[in-house]
């Protein structure tokens, strides 16, 4: 008996060096290419573990013309406004949802839902003759508004299902004390709903910083207005086979969202299992 | 009345901009996003898409990488999911954070990534095979077609996967642990269990992921622009970004809109599925 539990956890501790190691092995494979001295990435045969390893392609992926702090900044305004924008819309819709009736509450339900269906390619041409014409071009504002919007529908999905699970009875005793509904939605089931808009939040962060086609379309090729993903796209492409450098630029622009990943797992995971699927 | 903000944020980002491909769709738009000005053409946009040998091409591999991307999620993501319940609970919560962080890379970041991985002379895809003497030289990953289109789906699925597998924890979480229980006792084997019990009760999920997957994976996009950039020759080139490139580098937003409905009324099948199978279970719209 003894044996084969000893058995268990020493199968158990190969499985997830194997799983780590897909997935994480890409990661470290950049991570130590970002440690290689500039050039010697080509080298053959191939070191998988650097010799002489240096930080120096850090300093120059920070410095000069590639600041990649700089688009990681850009990232974290418009995907931390955007995440704002998207909880406030989506669970005042989400209130509505599940508290009130009303006559087209599934027609308007559907439409919120359908418009997370439409294809990203099918609205891209318009928006940016949109953007365009109200001279947001080039600037973060023209990836934070339509952000906000595509992060609606999934986030209200998650905020609408949660609120069904929460008793009415707590609005009543609130209305019987004379709070009108915009005050039993702030100060009553916002704080009840903290689990939801956690992850509901976490998501549509997700989502903005992900970004790219929009991003792409909108930044016009601005370095001073790229997100992250742009940036190490013109990264990879400016750089041609200066393999080190974009390995320390990747490593870098991918560190605060993994950051954030891990701080939030719990939310993540709770909030698709509990929210979007019970 | 709470419903109006976010009503107007989806029809000025989505529903506006959709109705406007349509009608951008019937124009001749070259050069120009003034439609008003432009030739009425009726369905000739369409007639050109249709006939151009590029739109098929397009197509098909889109079918072809979301048929093995789909697979692949699904399959992969079982797996992870499974090894998460099964494995020694010291080792489960950090499991499933490393399952999720491929999850928050962005997808071109990814595509990087692979691309780094799988660079034809010194990429440690290729270094490794080569150790182990599964082939004598590194092969060209992205440069023969066929090759090119499994090395896209081997990078979209490692992120594909873990978004898979987070849908399944949550299918498997639901699987009443008492029928498992009672099937090991009869002596059913753990393959048995699985595609006599585990699968059948949570069909329901398993059917919302892979529409969410096949969804996802039609679009696809990000991962190629990243790793291929729709090559060799055009390949590669999916229906999204064979699009995108009508629009933004020949110009032709007539053209590049009757693409886009195409691909949405491709799409919208899909869509039919997905809300009667998923959208009408919630009880709060009933």
């Amino acid at each position: 008996m003894k044996r084969s539990k000893h058995g268990y956890i020493v199968l158990s501790g190969l499985v997830f060096l194997l799983i780590a190691l897909f997935e994480l092995g890409p990661l470290l494979w950049m991570g130590l290419t970002s440690l290689k001295p500039a050039g010697t990435e080509f080298r053959i045969p191939v070191k998988i573990v650097p010799e002489n390893p240096t930080l120096e392609n850090y300093a120059v992926v920070t410095q000069g013309n590639f600041q990649v702090q700089r688009s990681i900044r850009n990232s974290l305004i418009v995907s931390g406004t955007a995440m704002l924008g998207t909880l406030l819309l989506s669970s005042l819709a989400a209130f509505a949802m599940a508290r009130s009736r009303f006559r087209y509450k599934k027609s308007a339900f559907f439409s919120i839902q359908a418009a997370g269906l439409v294809p990203p390619i099918i609205v891209i041409a318009p928006t940016f003759v949109l953007l365009r014409s109200w001279g947001l071009l080039g600037t973060l504002g023209a990836m934070i508004l339509p952000h906000i919007a595509y992060g609606v529908p999934l986030a209200t999905l998650l905020i609408a299902s949660f609120f069904a699970g929460i008793p009415i009875e707590m609005d009543e005793a609130a209305r019987i004390d004379g709070a009108g509904s915009l005050r039993i939605f702030l100060q009553i089931l916002l704080p009840v709903l903290r689990p939801a808009l956690f992850s509901a939040g976490v998501l549509s962060f997700l989502g903005s910083w992900g970004d790219f086609m929009h991003a792409l379309t909108v930044t016009l090729g601005l370095p001073a207005v790229q997100t992250v993903p742009v940036a190490i796209l013109s990264f990879s492409s400016a750089f041609q086979l200066q393999w080190t450098w974009i390995a320390a630029g990747v490593i870098l622009s991918v560190l605060p969202v993994v950051v954030l990943v891990v701080l939030f797992q719990r939310y993540l995971i709770d909030g698709l299992t509990s929210g979007a699927l019970s | 009345m709470f419903l109006v903000p976010a009503l107007c944020a989806l029809t000025l980002f989505y529903y506006y901009p959709f109705l406007q491909s349509a009608l951008y769709s019937l124009f001749s738009l070259e050069y120009s996003t003034d439609w008003l000005q432009a030739p009425f053409i009726g369905l000739q946009n369409y007639r050109r898409v249709l006939s151009s040998p590029e739109f098929w091409q397009s197509l098909r591999f889109t079918i072809l990488f979301t048929i093995g991307a789909v697979i692949l999620d699904m399959s992969i993501g079982m797996l992870l999911a499974q090894a998460t319940f099964w494995i020694h609970p010291m080792f489960r919560v950090i499991l499933r954070t490393i399952i999720i962080i491929p999850w928050a890379i962005p997808r071109v970041i990814q595509a990087s990534i692979w691309r780094w991985m799988l660079n034809s002379e010194v990429g440690v895809i290729g270094v490794l095979l080569v150790r182990f003497g599964i082939t004598d030289s590194p092969p060209l990953f992205l440069g023969e077609p066929r090759l090119a289109l499994l090395s896209i789906i081997l990078a979209y699925v490692w992120k594909g996967a873990s978004i898979a597998a987070v849908f399944l924890m949550a299918g498997l979480a639901s699987v009443p642990k008492e029928l498992q229980d009672a099937a090991r006792i009869d002596g059913a084997g753990s393959v048995r269990r699985l595609f006599s019990i585990t699968i059948p009760v949570m069909l329901p999920i398993i059917v919302i992921a892979v529409l969410f997957r096949t969804r996802d994976a039609l679009r696809v996009f990000d991962v190629i622009i990243g790793l291929t950039g729709g090559g060799p020759g055009n390949a590669t080139e999916s229906l999204s970004t064979y699009a995108y490139r009508i629009y933004f580098d020949f110009n032709n937003y007539g053209i590049g809109s009757a693409y886009a409905v195409i691909i949405f009324i491709a799409v919208a099948v899909l869509s039919i599925v997905y809300i009667k199978r998923f959208l009408e279970r919630f009880e709060f719209v009933k």
